[in-house]
This record gives structure tokens, C-alpha cells and sequence, in this order.
């Protein structure tokens, strides 16, 4: 009975002792590395060595720069679709085997999608047409946002 | 008489016209980007609302989602990811009203703003995810749709864009946002973790079978990390630190918008998700403690915050805005009463409570966007002698004000009443008692607020002040349904203790 | 006569419905609102007479119309809930005060035709207002059928007499002694609302009439010798009904609540006459005898009663004999009447109280509006010393006066005569077994005398000698409105002593004793509110000097010899063409009567030298403790919201590691109490 007891125990230790030594293993190799580079490496102090981009090329400014607006718009619908895609998937993976069993009929598996899909589009649309994925402005536009505050 | 026979997806109706419109304004701005047509849009947006109303005031009366004799039974939609009862008709009703009282006071308050479509399209999209809330019944459901109703509202309280408050209280309110949304998922995933559902059907019965047992600390770490999630969108203490300054740096409707519809999809969620998947004992065996207990606390120290905080402010946004806290304390003891057999009783009166709510304190934020229209200033001496100059509109807002702080016969006396009485018969003594001390301390502030618009003299002589149509018809017809709640509380009583029943 | 009681609710809304028309247009009707008062009464008055024919057809009427308030709690005596109603009791006592309230008051509205308008008063639509809820008060009060419902129509006469004793508000007396009358009434008011409550947690119910009224309760309770709220019942009873005679004493004028009443001589003599003769004052001993039985079932109250009652009767008395101002004298004989009432209802003469005060509305009402009709024709001089002579200017006046002071001194055969009479024997035959009652029946007895000289006094210094000053030569006419009532009401005063001729009857042993037979349920009754069973209550014994008609015969003989030697002393001294005053030959007594006692003087003390000094005590106390327990209350609360505001440091930093810390302190809470870790 005692020893019964005993035995569980000592396995769910193992258990922990296990995910202890993969942390512990994780941290050590890194720093381990770290600490080889750092001990073999020869030291050979220089200005350039101090540049953004190490590669002999002279910065022209400083990192924090600001980024046209648009990349972010473009980065925002790019996200619409990838989770369009998400859902476009597994829909497409059962779409034929629905097809064939009579459980369900072809309105009622394609209909969400493609209100699923015409909202996505309407987003776009809008998008589109606020501007969204224009990245230069004729002179006219421009005369034309002067009102818009 | 033969009931008209509607598909079942249907039932969702007040939340897909919500969407639609929504979509509806999407079109009309692509079409033409350039031009602002305010009325196109104002009555779009005012029609969608109002229709959803009418729809779940349709449904509600006709019955839908009733258990009773001549109700139709709870609608259970996407395999039980929505449903659709009493409750959550009432809560769409709510959000509803709020909503339409908003977009036609907008009309005048947003004159001249550049993004009209983008706000009420944003308004709309959020009322869906609010009515969504009332409706989900799962897990991951109810954390689409809260997400659904705080994205639009981020961008809705920072919609004035050259105006440094707006933008920083948009941006607070999405950090503390982002904060409370993790948490409340990562609650979620806790709650899945030691029930294997996400369902809350499932939740409670894997919770009554005994499976849970042993994960005690776990359901009861996601338990309380639920409810963090839930205290951020109904504005309780500790997560209520983005109300005061979110509702004071938005657009005036908007705070009405998110201290009422907001905070009853808050409420909302949180009567479903404790009732529904939590059962009171079954849980309390698990988790060795009554999370009714984290409610009292909760609502003693809410509501003891808000209206602490509120009676020293000197800005009337603010004030409105603990005041909106404190109340949200009232709302809680409708969970924190649960624990006794009166619980169906106390829920309705919470219940009760945020229906009121959303009209007098949609009203008073109303009022706020009245006086940021005429430019007066924000504090209560600026506010002072109004009442000379635009007496209808300051009797209404004397009738939000003294309805918020309980005075009979008007509504918010009784859906208070009900509360404190309710809770005295669950046995919450304290929170009675902290009920009766914090509404005391309220009408402190809330005369103030009436003393500086009739009994002061003007700080400085103003000329004659304008009417705005929309919003005086907002708060026109706020202060009368504020008023005319009262005879015809029965309803609205039965309504309550109706939902409460789908529940308990 | 089925379902005529239906219409039994009418009688009192005709007058309320009156006062709103009043109220409303009587600043356009015609004869400023009058008339619907006229009308209203009128409709009353018929009601009342068909009520009490269906109840002479056998009848009676105990019904509850509405329930406005019920309660589940329990009652000392068991009873489950209480519930408080408003509903009708008509049995014979109720229909015949209906008939004497509406006749009075419809004669009383006539009688304004001539008194106000025809004086050109300003603010009558107010006056007719006033009288017309006064008289809706009165009559809701007479039908009442429980306790609470009697109080609050108690408390609305009360009202309405405040406001019509201050009709001429723009005077100095008017309103304060309108005040007065409020205040002292309200003062015994206080006490009937504790016995209210007091009766109502006893016994949970507070109706008059049927098996679950508090009298039967009452009775249960004794008969069970059941302790109530730490006394035996009977002495519980007693407390009780104490309590609700404070609001007899105090509406029903008796000492020591009787000092408002002759102030109350400020409003209207119309109005004077409507409160002594039919509202106000009557309610009080209306009270005594609708609950009666409850009364009955108590000799200590009961002694109480007969001893309050004689004594102020004899009190006031004496008091009206050296009164110089004609409505003075008529409103100290009204104290004096009603302590009358009250002996006779003291010693269990519960038919010579009623017959009493029923003989005295006729009476008092006729003698009021014979002042009245003297002022009139006098150019509102009411001082008795500057009138006389009237007699032949004003021979209708005079006559009716005088048929009612016949009335009021008692003399045979006038109506007062007979039913003060009965008042008398029946105290002396209960005063023969109890000492209290015989003392009480001596000064009744002894007031009889006062009685009779201070109304012949008034008689004679108005209306006979010669015209002691200019308008008393040349007096005002008055028109049909004053004179048709006073000739109705004069009719009666001498006739209605036929309604219960009880010294007749024993004497010659025939039935005629119309009221007892009426108040005993020979027609129509209620069963328990009959005189019969009040008598089986009645813990009294009766002796007899000699025989029964001997007893009848010295009572009779000795009220009316002591009657008639007041009215001689009264001719004696006063019938002369100019009389003079003799109130110096009384020396320190006078003049301690002609200041009444000094009782006003004491009641002043009592609020000015101890209510207000108690009153200014506690408002210290409420403006120094209790305020500063609020204002400390309210500091501490700004102070700490001051605190909680800077919470909020605007930092959302600061506000995420708040938020986590609040978790956390969650967290650990409730992972302690739920012992997660």
C-alpha cells in the first residue's frame, strides 16, 4: 500500500524534473554561446562597428523614422484577407462532402460564405474608396481633402 | 391569432439590422466618400436602430424566447453558439434605445465633423456587438462579440481627432482595453482548460458531473479573471480606470453611448455567463467558495468608489462618469445576491435598473453634449443658471438627476427600490446598507448639478442659446420615458423578473 | 325598500361634489356657490330621510366599499392581518344623525343666503366651499363603519372648521382662534390616533359593527381573561378607550379641551352653528355612542365619561352667566350641553344621550341662527348691553329665540326639558348605587339652575326692556332666507321632545317612547349596536327612591324647580326697561368666571412655559448633535472622496499596475477563502 503510494509520486516528479531541465537547458544554451563568442572573439574597437547597418554604407538618418501611413492601411487589409483565408479553408475542406450528403443544401453552404465574403469585399470597397491603398494624391485630390480637416 | 412563422435565424434579428445598417452606411460612404450627406446618414443610422428596437420589442412581446404557455421556447441558434430568451431581447431592447437616442442626438453634436459616415457606421457596428453580447452563448462567442462592441468604441471615443482629450482617452481606453481583453481571454482559456467546453451548457455540466474537481485553483483563477474581463466593460472597480477618463475626452453621446449600452452588454454577459455556466453550488463545490462573495465585494467597492469620487469633481462629464461606476455597483448586487433564493428577484431588479439606466443617464450625458453644443464650458459654474436660458432642456436634465439619485416618484427610485429591497430579502445586509449610504452621498452631487443650472446666477451674461431639434428631442423623450417608466413599471417589472427567470 | 342603500354613498358626495363645483366656479355662479350647496344639502337631507325610512321599514346597512391599505401582521389578540377599509354603517343611529346633520346644514346654507350674501362678504365661493366639505366631513364621519375611517373624517371636520373659524383671515382674532381650535382639538386628536393604532395592534380590525369588530374582540378578550400588552384586558379596554376619548374631550369641548370654543365665536354665526349643533362638536359625542359598546365594557371609563361630562357642565355654566357678547353665552351653554350628553352617556343613558343631543342640534342651531339673525338686525353689534327692545321690531326672531331658549333651560314642555330630564334620572338612579355618578348627577343637577338664568338673561337683555343704543332702535330687516329656517327649526325645538316622552310613559305606562324603541332595533338594527345589548354590557346597578315613578317624579321636580328659579333670578333681575349689570355683587368670583377660570392662562403656560422651552431643548439638541453627526458625516465623506479622486493619476501605467494589484488582491482573497493554493 505504502509503497503503492510511493511510486506515482516519484514519476510526476520526474515529470517536472524534465520540463525543469528543458528551461534550464534552453536558458544554457544561449548563454553559453554568447559567453564562447564573448571569450574567443577578438576586441578591435571602431566607429563604424557602432553604424545601424554594418555593412560600409553611412546612415542617413536615425532609425526612428516615420512610415508612409499607407504601409499600414496596406498591412491592415492585408490582415482582412488573411483571416478571410482562415475561414475560406476549412469551409473549403467539407464544402464538396456537404455538397454530397443531403443534410444541408447549396444555399445554406454557400450563402454565409458569400455574405462572409461580400462584407470582406465591402470593406475593401471602402477602403478603397476613402483612400485606403493610394499612395500619391493628384493636385486636384489634394484640393479637394483641403476641407476635410 | 396564428403567429407568423420566421425562420429561426431570424430570432437574431435586432442584431443583424444593427449589422446591416451598419453596412447599409458602409455602401453610401463608398459610393460617394467625398460628400457628407448628414441627414442620408443620421436617418439611416436612426431607422436601422429604431427598427431593431421595434423588432426585439416585437419579439419580446410576441413572446419569443418565453418558456411560458404562450411562448415560443428559448431559440438556440449555431448549435447553442447564440440563443435567444427573454434576457437577451431585453438587453437588445436596451442597447437599442440607447443606440437610437444617441444617433439622433449625434445628428446636431457631430455638425460639421468631417467623419460622419465613419462614426455612425462605427456606432452601429458597435450596438451589433452589443446585441451580439446579449445573444452569445459560448465562450468564444461572447469574447467575438465584446471585442465586436470595444473596437468600434476605441475609435469612437478618439473620433475628434484634433482634440488632444479625445485622442488620449482613446488611447487609454484601448491600453486598459488591451489589458482587460487579455485577461479575460486568458480566463477563457483557463475556463476550457479545466472543462474541456467553451460552451456554457457544457461549462456547467462538466462543472455539476464532478469533472472538474481537479482543477480547482485553475476554474477558479479563470473564474476570476472572467469576471476582470467583464468588470472592464461594465466599468467596476478595479477595472474602471479608463471610464472617467473615456467618457470625458469622447464626444458627449459617446459616453452616453458607452456608460449605458455598453455597460448593460456588460451586464449582460455577465448574468448569462455566472448563471448559465457557473451554477452557483456545483461550482462552489469545485472551487471551495461562492463567487458571489467576489461580487459583493466588488459591488460594495464600486459603488463606493464611483460615488465618492464623484461628489468632489468639478467637471460634470466626470461626475457623470463615477457616477456612472457607482451605479454600475448598484447594477452588481444583481449578481451578488444570487447566492440566496431571492435570486431571481434581485436580478430582476439589477435588470430593472439598467433599463432605467439607459434612459436617464443616456439623458444627463445628453445634456453634457447640449452644453458642449452651446460651448458653455464643462464645469458646474459654467453650468450655472442655464436654467434661465433653456428651461425644457434643464427640467429634463433636474428629472435625470434626481432620477439617478433615487428621489420617488420617479423611475430610478424604483428600480433602486427593488434593488435595496430584493437585496435585503437575499440578506446582503451590507450591501443594503452600502446601497442606501452611497445613494444617500449621491444626490449630493446630483442636486449640485440641478442647483448650479436653476438656483445660481450666471458666472458671466450669455446670449440666447440655441435649440438643436435632435438633441433636444433626445433628451425630451429620455426625461419622458424616465418619467413615464414609472406608471408603467408593471411591464416592465414582469419583462425583468421574466428574463431573470430564463436564467436562474 | 331593497337597494335604496346603494344610494347610500350619495349622501356624503353631494356635499364634496358641491365644494368642487364651489371650489371651481363659484366666483361665476350665481349667488357665489350657494346654490349647489343648497342643492347638495337638499339631495342629503332627502337621502338621509329615505335611509332612515328604509331603516324604520326594518333595515339596516353595513357594507365595505374599498380596501385600501392591508397588512399580514399579528394582532395581540391573534388575529391574522389587518386590513383598513372604507365602508358604510347605517343602522338607526347613524340615519337619524344623517337626517339632524344634513337638515342642519341645508338649513345653515339657506340661512347664508340671508346671512352672507345679503351682507355683501367678500370670499364667498371660499365660505360655501368650506361648508360644503365641512358637511361632507361630517356626513362620511356619521356613516363610518370602522374606527380609522371615523378619524380620518375627524381630523377632516377638524380642518374644515379651521379654515371656516378663519374665514375673515384678514382680522387679528379670526385666524388665531382658528388656530386655537385647531391645535387643542388636535392636541385630544393625538390621543384617538394612539388608541387608533392601539385598538387596531390589540385586536387587529377596527370596525364598529358585525362578529369581527374590535367591541366583540373586545368582549372575547375579557370574557377570556386574555393578558393584552402586560395588563389584563379590561384594564387594556379602559386605556384604549381613554385614548379615543381624548379626541372626544378635545372636539367635544370638554374641560379641560373646552377653552377653543368660544373662541371659535370668531367665523361665521352660520358656521357657529353649524359646528355646535351638527358637526364638529356633535362628532365628538357621536364617537362616544357609535362605539359604545366598547365603552360599555368599561365602568371606569364610563365613570370617567359621566364625571367629565357633569363636571362641565356645570363648569361652563357658570361661565356663560356673565358673558356680555350673545354668541359668548350660547357657545359656554354649548359646553355645558354637551357635558349633558356625555353624563347621560357616561351613566348608560345611551337613548337620553342621543335623544339629548339630537334635541340639542335642533335647539342650539335655531338659537345660533337667531343670533345670527340678531346680528343681523343689530348691524353686527353682538354686545347684549346695547341691544334690547328687539322683541316687537323682530317678533319672528324673538319668538323662535325664545322657543329655543325654553329649550336649551329645560323647561316643560319644550323639547329640551325632556330629554335632559331623562339625562338627570338616569343619573340619579345609577347615582344611587355609585358615588362618582351621584356626584356627577349633583352638578349636572346644579348646572340645570345656571342654565336656566344665563339663557333668560340673554333673552331678556336682547330682546325685551328698551333699546339701550341707536341701531337697536332702528334695526335691519331681514328677508325669508333667515327667517324660514328659524321657523323650522323653532317648530322642532318645541315638538321633537315627543320623540321619547319617557316620564310620560312610566308615569302612565304607555308606550311611547319612540327614540328607545328606534335605538333598541324595533325597526331596522345591527345586531350588538342596539340599546338592549349595550345594556347586558353595562356593569351598573340602578336603585330607585321609593318607586320608579317617585324617582321619576323628584327628578323631574328637581330640575325643573331649579330651572325655573334660574329663570325667575334671570327675570328679576334683568326683565326691566334698563336693566343693569349685577356682575360686581359676585365680587372675586366674578371676576375669576368672567376669566374663565384662568384655564386659558394655564393652557398658555403649559405651551409657553414648558412645551417651548422642551421644544427649544430639542432643537438644540437637533442642531448640535444631530446636525453635527450630519455635517461631520457629510465632511468625512468629502474628504475621503477627495482621496479616492486622486486615484486617478492619468498615468495608464499606473492604471494597469492598479488593475493587476486589484486581481491580485482578488485573487489571493479568494484563493484563501476557497483554499486554491
Amino acid at each position: 500500500m505504502c509503497v503503492g503510494f510511493e511510486a506515482p509520486n516519484v514519476t510526476e516528479m520526474n515529470d517536472w524534473i524534465a520540463i525543469g531541465a528543458l528551461a534550464l537547458v534552453g536558458l544554457l544554451i544561449p548563454l553559453g554561446m554568447m559567453a564562447v563568442s564573448y571569450l574567443i572573439r577578438p576586441s578591435v574597437p571602431e566607429t563604424s562597428k557602432r553604424a545601424t547597418y554594418e555593412s560600409g554604407e553611412v546612415p542617413t538618418g536615425g532609425t526612428r523614422v516615420r512610415f508612409n501611413i499607407q504601409y499600414y492601411m496596406v498591412a491592415l487589409l492585408f490582415l482582412v484577407f488573411d483571416i478571410e483565408t482562415v475561414l475560406l479553408f476549412p469551409w473549403a475542406v467539407v464544402y464538396l462532402d456537404a455538397l454530397e450528403s443531403d443534410a444541408v443544401s447549396l444555399f445554406e453552404i454557400m450563402g454565409p460564405m458569400v455574405v462572409f465574403v461580400a462584407i470582406l469585399l465591402l470593406g475593401l470597397g471602402w477602403a478603397w474608396r476613402n483612400g485606403a491603398v493610394q499612395w500619391a494624391q493628384t493636385p486636384r485630390q489634394v484640393e479637394a481633402d483641403r476641407d476635410r480637416p | 391569432m396564428e403567429p407568423i412563422q420566421l425562420p429561426e435565424w431570424t430570432a437574431l434579428g435586432p442584431a443583424l439590422l444593427l449589422a446591416a445598417t451598419a453596412i447599409a452606411l458602409f455602401v453610401v460612404d463608398s459610393i460617394s466618400p467625398r460628400s457628407t450627406n448628414r441627414n442620408v446618414l443620421a436617418g439611416i443610422a436612426t431607422t436601422g436602430s429604431l427598427a431593431a428596437l421595434g423588432v426585439a420589442v416585437w419579439f419580446s412581446m410576441a413572446g419569443v424566447g418565453a418558456t411560458g404557455v404562450d411562448g415560443f421556447g428559448v431559440i438556440e441558434l449555431f448549435d447553442g453558439q447564440f440563443v435567444v430568451d427573454q434576457l437577451a431581447l431585453y438587453f437588445m431592447i436596451i442597447v437599442a434605445v440607447v443606440t437610437a437616442l444617441v444617433v439622433v442626438a449625434s445628428y446636431d453634436y457631430m455638425a460639421g465633423h468631417t467623419y460622419q459616415a465613419e462614426y455612425y457606421s462605427l456606432v452601429l457596428l458597435a450596438a451589433t456587438g452589443m446585441a451580439t453580447m446579449a445573444a452569445a452563448n459560448s465562450l468564444v462567442t461572447i469574447f467575438i462579440a465584446l471585442e465586436l462592441a470595444s473596437l468600434p468604441s476605441y475609435a469612437l471615443v478618439s473620433i475628434l481627432k484634433d482634440n488632444r482629450g479625445s485622442v488620449e482617452a482613446g488611447l487609454k481606453y484601448f491600453l486598459v482595453g488591451a489589458l482587460s481583453s487579455a485577461i479575460f481571454l486568458y480566463g477563457i482559456s483557463l475556463v476550457y482548460g479545466a472543462t474541456g467546453y467553451l460552451q456554457l451548457g457544457n461549462i456547467a455540466s462538466v462543472i455539476e458531473a464532478g469533472d472538474a474537481a481537479a482543477y480547482d485553483g485553475l476554474l477558479g483563477l479563470g473564474i476570476l479573471f472572467l469576471i476582470g474581463g467583464i468588470a472592464f466593460k461594465t466599468a467596476s472597480v478595479p477595472f474602471h480606470f479608463w471610464a472617467p477618463e473615456a467618457y470625458e475626452g469622447a464626444p458627449a453621446p459617446i459616453s452616453a453611448f458607452l456608460s449605458s449600452a455598453s455597460k448593460a452588454a456588460g451586464f449582460v454577459i455577465a448574468f448569462r455567463v455566472f448563471t448559465e455556466a457557473f451554477p452557483l453550488e456545483a461550482t462552489a463545490g469545485v472551487i471551495g467558495i461562492d463567487w458571489t462573495v467576489a461580487f459583493v465585494a466588488l459591488a460594495i467597492v464600486t459603488m463606493t468608489v464611483g460615488n465618492f469620487a464623484a461628489a468632489t469633481q468639478d467637471n460634470v462629464k466626470r461626475m457623470l462618469a463615477y457616477s456612472s461606476i457607482g451605479h454600475a455597483g448598484y447594477a452588481l448586487i444583481g449578481l451578488a445576491g444570487l447566492s440566496a433564493d431571492g435570486g431571481e428577484l434581485v436580478m430582476g431588479a439589477a435588470m430593472m435598473h439598467l433599463l432605467v439606466y439607459g434612459f436617464m443617464n443616456t439623458g444627463a450625458f445628453l445634456f453634457v453634449a447640449l452644453a458642449e453644443h452651446w460651448g458653455v464650458g464643462r464645469t458646474f459654474e459654467d453650468y450655472n443658471g442655464l436654467g434661465r436660458r433653456a428651461p425644457v432642456a434643464c427640467f429634463a436634465l433636474a428629472i435625470f438627476m434626481f432620477s439617478l439619485a433615487g428621489i420617488p416618484p420617479l423611475g430610478g427610485f424604483w428600480s433602486k427600490y427593488f434593488l435595496f429591497s430584493s437585496a435585503l430579502e437575499a440578506g446582503l445586509l451590507v450591501v443594503a446598507a452600502a446601497l442606501v449610504i452611497n445613494s444617500a452621498l449621491s444626490l449630493y452631487y446630483y442636486s449640485r448639478l440641478v442647483k448650479a443650472v436653476w438656483i445660481e446666477d450666471p458666472v458671466l451674461e450669455r446670449d440666447a442659446l440655441t435649440q438643436p431639434t435632435g438633441l433636444y428631442a433626445a433628451i425630451v423623450v429620455a426625461a419622458v420615458m424616465t418619467v413615464v417608466l414609472l406608471p408603467g413599471f408593471g411591464p416592465v417589472v414582469d419583462t425583468a423578473l421574466e428574463a431573470a427567470a430564463a436564467i436562474v | 325598500m331593497e337597494g335604496v342603500f346603494d344610494y347610500a354613498p350619495a349622501i356624503a358626495l353631494f356635499p364634496l361634489v358641491a365644494f368642487v363645483v364651489v371650489l371651481a366656479f363659484g366666483t361665476y355662479l350665481p349667488k357665489k356657490g350657494a346654490l349647489p350647496g343648497i342643492i347638495a344639502t337638499g339631495g342629503s337631507l332627502l337621502l338621509s330621510l329615505v335611509m332612515a325610512a328604509a331603516v324604520a321599514s326594518g333595515e339596516a346597512y353595513h357594507e365595505t366599499l374599498y380596501e385600501w391599505a392591508a397588512g399580514d401582521a399579528t394582532s395581540a389578540t391573534g388575529v391574522e392581518g389587518v386590513s383598513f377599509t372604507f365602508g358604510l354603517l347605517i343602522d338607526p343611529l347613524a340615519a337619524l344623525m344623517l337626517v339632524i346633520v344634513s337638515l342642519v346644514a341645508f338649513l345653515v346654507h339657506v340661512f347664508s343666503l340671508g346671512y352672507m350674501n345679503a351682507e355683501g362678504e367678500t370670499g364667498l365661493p371660499r365660505y360655501y366651499a368650506g361648508l360644503g366639505l365641512f358637511t361632507f366631513s361630517m356626513l362620511a364621519f356619521v356613516v363610518a363603519d370602522n374606527l380609522l375611517m371615523a378619524f380620518i373624517f375627524f381630523e377632516l371636520v377638524g380642518l374644515c372648521s379651521f379654515l371656516l373659524i378663519g374665514f375673515w383671515f384678514r382680522t387679528k382674532s379670526a385666524p388665531s382662534a382658528a388656530k386655537k381650535a385647531f391645535l387643542v382639538t388636535r392636541f385630544g386628536d393625538y390621543f384617538f390616533l394612539i388608541g387608533v393604532v392601539a385598538i387596531a395592534a390589540t385586536f387587529g380590525t377596527v370596525a364598529f359593527a358585525g362578529d369581527d369588530s374590535f367591541v366583540t374582540a373586545a368582549e372575547t378578550a375579557i370574557d377570556g381573561g386574555d393578558q393584552l400588552f402586560g395588563f389584563d384586558a379590561q384594564t387594556w379596554v379602559t386605556i384604549t378607550g381613554l385614548l379615543v376619548l381624548g379626541g372626544v374631550i378635545g372636539k367635544s369641548a370638554q374641560f379641560p379641551l373646552h377653552t377653543w370654543l368660544p373662541d371659535a365665536m370668531e367665523g361665521p354665526t352660520t358656521v357657529s352653528a353649524l359646528i355646535h349643533a351638527a358637526t364638529m362638536v356633535a362628532a365628538g359625542v357621536y364617537l362616544v355612542a357609535r362605539m359604545f359598546g366598547y365603552y360599555a365594557l368599561s365602568p371606569t371609563t364610563l365613570a370617567i365619561i359621566a364625571f367629565v361630562g357633569g363636571f362641565t357642565a356645570l363648569f361652563a355654566a357658570t361661565m356663560g352667566v356673565v358673558k356680555d357678547d350673545i354668541k359668548q353665552v350660547l357657545a359656554y351653554s354649548t359646553i355645558s350641553q354637551y357635558g349633558y350628553m356625555m353624563l347621560g352617556l357616561g351613566v348608560g343613558g345611551y337613548v337620553a344621550g342621543v335623544f339629548h343631543l339630537m334635541n340639542h342640534a335642533f335647539f342650539k342651531a335655531l338659537l345660533f341662527l337667531g343670533a345670527g339673525a340678531v346680528i343681523v338686525i343689530m348691524h353686527h353689534e353682538q354686545d347684549m348691553w346695547k341691544m334690547g327692545g328687539l322683541k316687537d321690531k323682530a317678533p319672528v326672531t324673538y319668538y323662535t329665540f325664545l322657543a329655543g331658549a325654553l329649550a336649551l333651560a329645560g323647561i316643560i314642555p319644550f323639547s329640551g326639558f325632556w330629554s335632559k330630564d331623562e339625562i338627570l334620572y338616569d343619573a340619579l338612579i345609577v347615582g344611587l348605587e355609585e358615588p362618582v355618578i351621584m356626584a356627577a348627577y349633583a352638578m349636572g343637577l346644579l348646572a340645570v339652575f345656571f342654565t336656566g338664568f344665563y339663557t333668560f338673561r340673554m333673552v331678556f337683555l336682547t330682546f325685551h326692556g328698551e333699546p339701550r343704543s341707536e341701531v337697536a332702535e332702528d334695526p335691519h330687516p331681514v328677508g325669508w332666507s333667515i327667517k324660514a329656517p328659524l321657523l323650522v327649526l323653532g317648530v322642532l325645538a318645541v315638538v321633537a321632545g315627543i320623540a321619547n316622552l319617557a316620564p310620560v310613559a312610566k308615569l302612565a305606562g304607555v308606550d311611547i317612547t319612540f327614540l328607545e324603541h328606534w335605538l333598541d332595533g324595533e325597526y331596522g338594527a345591527i345586531e350588538g349596536l342596539t340599546y338592549t345589548a349595550y345594556g347586558e354590557l353595562l356593569a351598573y346597578e340602578t336603585s330607585y327612591i321609593g318607586s320608579e315613578q317617585v324617582t321619576v317624579l323628584v327628578a323631574a321636580g328637581l330640575s325643573l324647580l331649579l330651572a325655573f328659579s334660574g329663570a325667575g333670578l334671570a327675570w328679576l333681575l334683568y326683565n326691566k326697561p334698563e336693566p343693569v349689570a349685577h356682575t360686581e355683587r359676585l365680587g372675586s368670583a366674578g371676576k375669576v368666571i368672567e376669566d374663565n377660570y384662568y384655564q386659558d392662562e394655564y393652557q398658555v403656560w403649559l405651551a409657553e412655559g414648558l412645551t417651548l422651552p422642551l421644544a427649544r431643548a430639542a432643537d438644540r439638541f437637533d442642531q448640535t448633535v444631530i446636525d453635527g453627526i450630519v455635517d461631520g458625516t457629510s465632511t468625512a465623506s468629502l474628504f475621503g472622496s477627495d482621496r479616492i479622486r486622486r486615484l486617478q493619476t492619468g498615468i495608464v501605467t499606473n492604471y494597469a499596475a492598479l488593475i493587476v494589484t486589484g486581481v491580485i488582491v482578488l485573487l489571493l482573497v479568494l484563493g484563501f477563502l476557497g483554499g486554491w493554493f
